[in-house]
C-alpha cells in the first residue's frame, strides 16, 4: 500500500469516527492536517449515511423509540416560540395603553422591572448552569450574531481552538475554547478583552475565567465592563487573579486572526 | 402523510410560519429524545442538548435542500452532530439512572415517518446487504453509540481492525444506498 493510500484510509477511518463518535484534540488535528491534503472529502462524507441509517433503526424497531417528556416539550416551546411572544407581549402592551390612566403607572412599573432585569442580567450572564443552552438562545436570537475563531499569538498556544461569538444589541457574547492549559486560579486567571476602537481607545474588560479541566471545550460568558457599540475583535490574556484594568501581558489568544488597527498599533506585545 | 407534506414542515420554518416549531416537536421530538438517549446519559445533560438540538435545527431550516437529502436526514444529522458535540462538553456518566419517557402516541410518530420516507426503506435495504459481522458493527457504533474503543473491548478484536470494518462497511453502505437511490429515482421516472 502507498503512502497517499494508506493516509487516505486513515482520514477515512478519522472520519468514520466523526460521525459516531467525539474526537480528541489530536485526532482533530490529525484529521484536520489530512483534510487540507485531501480537499475532496468533507467532515461529514459519512455523516448523512449514518444519520439515515440511525434514523432507520427507531423507524423499523418501534422498541427503539423513546417518547421525549411532555414537560420537555412545554419547556422548548416556552422557551424558544418567537413567533408568538412577539405578537401576544404587544396585543398586552397596546390593551394597557390604551387605557391612558394606566400608562403613568405603567411606564413606572416598566422603568422598576428594567432595573430589576438589570441586576437579573447581570446574575444571568455570571450563572454557569446551562451556558451551552443560552449561548444557543443567543445565536438564535440575535440578528446582528458576529463569529469569530480564535487563533494563537505564539507557538505555545497553537493547540488551542474555538470562537467567540458576540451581539452588539444584546450587549453579550460567548467564548468557546478548547486546549488552553489550566491555570492556578489563586495566582491567575484568563481574562477577555473586548476590541471597540470607535468607542474605547482601550481594549474593554470582557471579565476573567478559569480553565479548570482540558478535557472538553469550555463556554464562557463574556461580561462587558464598559457599554460596546460594534466589536471588533476579542483577545485572551493571562493575568493576575482578579484581572486587570489595562493588560501588560502578552496576547495568547485573538479572534480574527488579525489584530484591529488603533487598538493595539502602539505595542505588539500588549493591549 | 405524503413526501411533500413531509417536506413542508422546514420549509414552514423557514418561512416563519406560526405553528411550524410545534410540528417539528410533534413530528421529530421522540426521534430526537431517542437518539440523544443513547449519547447522554443523565436526563439533565439529555434535556439541554436536546433543547439545543431543536434550536439548531429551527436555525439551520433554510438550509435543508430536499434535492440532497430527506428531511429526516438532514433532522438525525443535527441531532447527532449537536450530541456529540455536547457529549465532548461534559463528563460521559453512565449510570443505571432511568429516564422520564412518555410512551404515549410513540407508534403514531414512528408509523408516520416509516411511511414518508422513501429513504428508511433505501437505507434499510443497503444495511441488509451488509453481512453479519458488518450489521453487528453498525448495530454498535450507530446505533448503540459505542466508540471504536469500546467495540474492540466487547468483541475482542484489535482496535485497528474495529476501525478498518466499520471504515469499509459505512462505504459500502454508503455506496450501496445511492445507487438504490439512483435506481428508485429511474423507476419514479419511468412510472412518471
Amino acid at each position: 500500500m502507498d503512502r497517499t493510500q494508506e493516509k487516505l484510509n486513515k482520514l477515512l477511518d478519522l472520519l468514520s469516527m466523526r460521525s459516531c463518535q467525539s474526537l480528541t484534540h489530536i485526532e482533530e488535528l490529525e484529521l484536520n492536517h489530512l483534510l487540507d491534503e485531501f480537499p475532496e472529502y468533507t467532515p461529514d462524507y459519512f455523516e448523512p449515511i449514518t444519520a439515515l441509517a440511525d434514523a432507520s433503526m427507531y423507524a423499523h424497531d418501534e422498541q427503539n423509540l423513546s417518547g421525549m417528556p411532555e414537560a420537555l416539550k412545554n419547556k422548548i416551546l416556552s422557551n424558544f416560540r418567537p413567533e408568538y411572544t412577539g405578537s401576544s407581549v404587544l396585543q398586552v402592551f397596546k390593551k394597557i395603553f390604551e387605557a391612558p390612566r394606566l400608562a403613568w403607572t405603567m411606564t413606572c412599573l416598566l422603568a422598576i422591572g428594567t432595573s430589576i432585569s438589570m441586576i437579573e442580567f447581570r446574575n444571568y450572564e455570571t450563572n454557569y448552569r446551562n451556558l451551552s443552552v443560552k449561548k444557543a438562545v443567543l445565536e438564535f436570537s440575535s440578528k446582528d450574531l458576529i463569529q469569530y475563531n480564535w487563533f494563537a499569538q505564539t507557538d505555545d498556544f497553537c493547540d488551542c481552538s474555538g470562537n467567540v461569538i458576540w451581539s452588539d444589541d444584546g450587549q453579550r457574547g460567548f467564548i468557546t475554547l478548547a486546549g488552553l492549559p489550566m491555570n492556578d486560579p489563586s495566582e491567575n486567571q484568563y481574562q477577555i478583552w473586548i476590541v471597540d476602537p470607535k468607542m474605547h481607545a482601550n481594549p474593554v474588560d470582557g471579565g476573567v475565567f478559569n480553565i479548570t479541566s482540558i478535557d472538553s471545550p469550555t463556554v464562557i460568558p463574556i461580561n462587558p465592563k464598559l457599554p460596546i457599540e460594534k466589536a471588533r475583535g476579542f483577545a485572551i490574556t493571562l493575568e493576575q487573579s482578579g484581572g486587570v484594568v489595562i493588560s501588560e501581558q502578552s496576547l495568547i489568544l485573538t479572534a480574527p486572526k488579525e489584530r484591529p488597527q488603533s487598538t493595539y498599533d502602539n505595542s505588539s506585545a500588549s493591549i | 402523510m405524503n413526501s411533500n407534506n413531509n417536506d413542508a414542515i422546514l420549509d414552514l420554518i423557514a418561512k416563519g410560519r406560526p405553528g411550524s416549531f410545534e410540528m417539528l416537536i410533534e413530528k421529530y421530538g421522540n426521534l430526537v429524545w431517542s437518539i440523544g438517549k443513547k449519547f447522554l446519559y443523565n436526563q439533565s445533560d439529555l434535556e439541554d442538548a436536546v433543547q439545543e438540538v431543536m434550536i439548531a435545527i429551527w436555525k439551520s431550516a433554510d438550509k435543508f435542500d430536499p434535492n440532497k437529502a430527506a428531511e429526516i436526514t438532514f433532522i438525525s444529522m443535527i441531532a447527532r452532530r449537536r450530541f456529540i458535540d455536547y457529549l465532548r462538553k461534559i463528563t460521559k456518566h453512565k449510570s443505571e439512572d432511568s429516564m422520564d419517557d412518555e410512551n404515549n402516541n410513540i407508534n403514531l410518530y414512528k408509523e408516520s415517518l416509516l411511511n414518508e420516507e422513501t429513504d428508511l426503506a433505501l437505507v434499510k435495504s443497503a444495511i441488509e446487504e451488509l453481512d453479519a459481522d458488518g450489521q453487528e458493527l453498525l448495530r454498535l457504533s450507530v446505533y448503540e453509540g459505542y466508540s471504536h474503543s469500546e467495540i474492540s473491548e466487547i468483541l475482542h478484536i484489535p482496535l485497528g481492525t474495529v476501525k478498518t470494518r466499520i471504515r469499509r462497511n459505512l462505504m459500502k453502505l454508503k455506496d450501496t444506498f445511492a445507487t438504490n437511490k439512483i435506481q428508485s429515482k429511474v423507476i419514479q421516472f419511468k412510472n412518471g
